[in-house]
């Protein structure tokens, strides 16, 4: 059969976009299950939201972080954290797919293993999590088009540096084995840290959000830009998760050389 | 023209060799004891287009692993393969565009979605036009029978219907090659036998290089004219389905059956089963006449029933395996004898 070279950005959209639809589709085969996971990951980040409320009102600041800041770094985050599992829902199970074998199917597959795996599923819950950034800010003063689309594009940013984050960690599997209980850690830190404000923490490790653990690209610089309107910043912090991107890559490259396949009985979810 | 060429190609994983116990645990957390397994040992063949080769051996044999290399799923150690002129480890994304494999334990649909998403999916990976993808799907629809499947998920379908829909889906871009890895793995004797017969006519139609591993010699009978035997990762036995028969045909597998009681004894020859009326025996034409030895049968009383079989395929093969493994046992038993003298 006579067909175009595979490879071209036009045909990675086209697969990207039929990935994104099977999917959604296979979400809505549960819908019951879909709307209480979306909800019910709402109203788990809504009671964050009453605490910092609480607190703030009684303490006034945190680190010199209002109620506003706070919320909009929760906003940031959350929606960051919501479009990475949306649209690549594999980062976190990236490391149980290399170890079980399961990369096969993808590396049968004329598609980027990288992108085809992460792009193979979506989390449901994720979807609340990234709605939840947009009705925060619905609640927010001062919220308006412009810093709506700023907003967006900050977190496609910082949905590019979790997804490189958790999939890089995901794919020490291939160096260490099992690379889970590591790739946990890097998880659950990357997210406190960006729910935090950045002050609160020791300035001795402050250099970890700007390096291993880049909270400071995915929640601080990006409240900094959020508040003042700082557009030109925008290409500056999209261009660093690029940068993130490429080394997440260029290590599930490496350890691709390593995959060493395996037999175990499997289906795909 | 070759398809398929395969020389020298080796392959070795690592292992890491855990004893039991807390102790040993431990000390491996320090010093790993690591142990090497050579999975393909120097293996070199090459197949020609159209052909549909059986490649069999028994478990960790490195029948996976040697068409992992072929789908350039696994990088070679040494030795080289190429794959419709493509070097699979290397060009693994457009050789992709040419082969497709369906390997029994793992599966390309999605297990949430009907197979007809799934497909419309695969289009989109394979990069099909819309009305190709479209004439296509109704081809392999009607010829697998599988249109009342199309539309419900995979998940409630059963072993035997997702396989057929998985090899449908593998052949969505019209591949030259087709690997299948255990594709009858699971499956009831009625289900193998119709997949056994799509893949007959997918050959008779498309022209397609079927590469098949299986443990079930019913795949390989039926469908197969060429047999790799690979044992410890090495080819063992590279022939014709017809030469691997002809073995067989130097020993014969003959049942009796007589009216009443007989005396079976039979110089030289004893009965691998019997009863007091009937009897099993496996005979060596090139030691026994058979001629003879039916003769003699037939002269010990009346007759209800006798039967002449070839020796199964199957025992064939074991027998193969059987006589590598002694004389591997033999070279080692020499080669350890040499060392101590």
């Amino acid at each position: 059969m006579n067909r175009p070279r595979t490879g071209r950005p036009a045909a990675y959209l086209r697969f990207l976009a039929a990935a994104f639809t099977a999917n959604l589709q296979a979400v809505v085969e549960y819908r019951i299950s879909f709307l209480i996971q979306v909800f019910g990951m709402m109203l788990n980040n809504a009671a964050f939201a009453a605490f910092w409320a609480v607190l703030i009102a009684r303490t006034g600041s945190v680190g010199g972080y209002g109620f506003t800041d706070v919320m909009v770094i929760w906003a940031l985050t959350s929606t960051s954290f919501g479009i990475a599992h949306v649209l690549w829902g594999n980062v976190r199970s990236l490391g149980s797919i290399i170890q079980r074998g399961e990369l096969d199917v993808y590396l049968l597959q004329p598609k980027d293993p990288f992108v085809n795996v992460l792009a193979s599923r979506t989390i449901v819950s994720a979807w609340g999590d990234l709605a939840y950034g947009y009705l925060v800010l619905a609640f927010l003063p001062g919220t308006g088009p412009e810093r709506l689309a700023l907003f967006t594009l900050l977190a496609l940013g910082g949905a590019v540096i979790f997804a490189a984050v958790f999939s890089a960690a995901e794919s020490l599997t291939f160096f260490l084995g099992n690379a889970g209980p590591l790739s946990q850690a890097v998880t659950e830190f990357l997210i406190s840290f960006s729910l935090y404000p950045e002050t609160i923490f020791d300035s001795g490790m402050r250099w970890i959000f700007y390096t291993i653990l880049p909270s400071g690209f995915i929640a601080f610089v990006p409240l900094a830009v959020y508040r003042s309107l700082d557009w030109p910043l925008v290409p500056v912090l999209l261009g660093v998760a690029a940068v993130y991107a490429g080394g997440a890559y260029g290590l599930f490259r490496a350890g691709l050389r390593r995959y060493e396949s395996g037999n175990q009985m499997g289906t795909r979810l | 023209m070759p398809v398929i060429t395969v020389e020298n190609l080796s392959k070795t994983f690592r292992t890491r060799v855990r004893s039991e116990g807390l102790g040993a645990s431990l000390r491996a957390l320090i010093r790993p004891e690591w142990r090497t397994v050579q999975a393909v040992r120097e293996v070199s063949f090459s197949v020609e287009e159209g052909e549909v080769v059986a490649f069999l051996g028994p478990n960790g044999a490195g029948k996976s692993t040697t068409i992992k290399m072929l789908t350039g799923i696994l990088t070679p150690d040494s030795g080289g393969a190429r794959v419709l002129g493509l070097e699979p480890s290397r060009d693994r994304t457009r050789l992709a565009m040419g082969i497709g494999a369906v390997f029994g334990q793992k599966s390309q649909l999605w297990f949430h979605l009907p197979p007809s998403d799934s497909f419309r999916l695969l289009g989109a990976i394979y990069e099909i036009p819309a009305p190709e993808l479209a004439r296509r799907r109704a081809e392999l629809v009607e010829r697998f029978g599988i249109g009342p499947y199309m539309d419900v998920p995979v998940r409630k379908l059963s072993l035997g219907e997702r396989i057929r829909c998985e090899i449908a889906a593998s052949l969505l871009h019209a591949p030259r090659v087709l690997f299948l890895d255990e594709p009858t793995i699971g499956l009831d004797v009625v289900v193998k036998r119709e997949i056994r017969a799509l893949l007959a006519d997918l050959r008779a139609r498309e022209g397609v290089t079927i590469f098949l591993t299986s443990h079930d010699i019913g795949d390989i009978e039926k469908i197969c004219k060429r047999a790799i035997i690979i044992h410890h990762g090495a080819v063992v036995v590279d022939e014709s389905m017809k030469t691997l028969k002809h073995r067989a045909l130097a020993r014969k597998y003959i049942g009796v059956k007589y009216a009443a009681p007989a005396d079976l004894e039979l110089p030289g020859l004893a009965p691998v089963k019997r009863t007091e009326d009937a009897a099993s025996f496996v005979v060596d034409t090139r030691k026994h006449n058979l001629q003879e030895v039916i003769r003699a049968l037939v002269d010990r009383g009346e007759v209800l029933d006798l039967t002449v079989e070839d020796e199964p395929l199957e025992d064939i093969i074991a027998e193969v395996f059987r006589g590598r493994s002694e004389e591997e046992a033999r070279g080692a038993a020499r080669a350890g004898g040499e060392a101590e003298s």
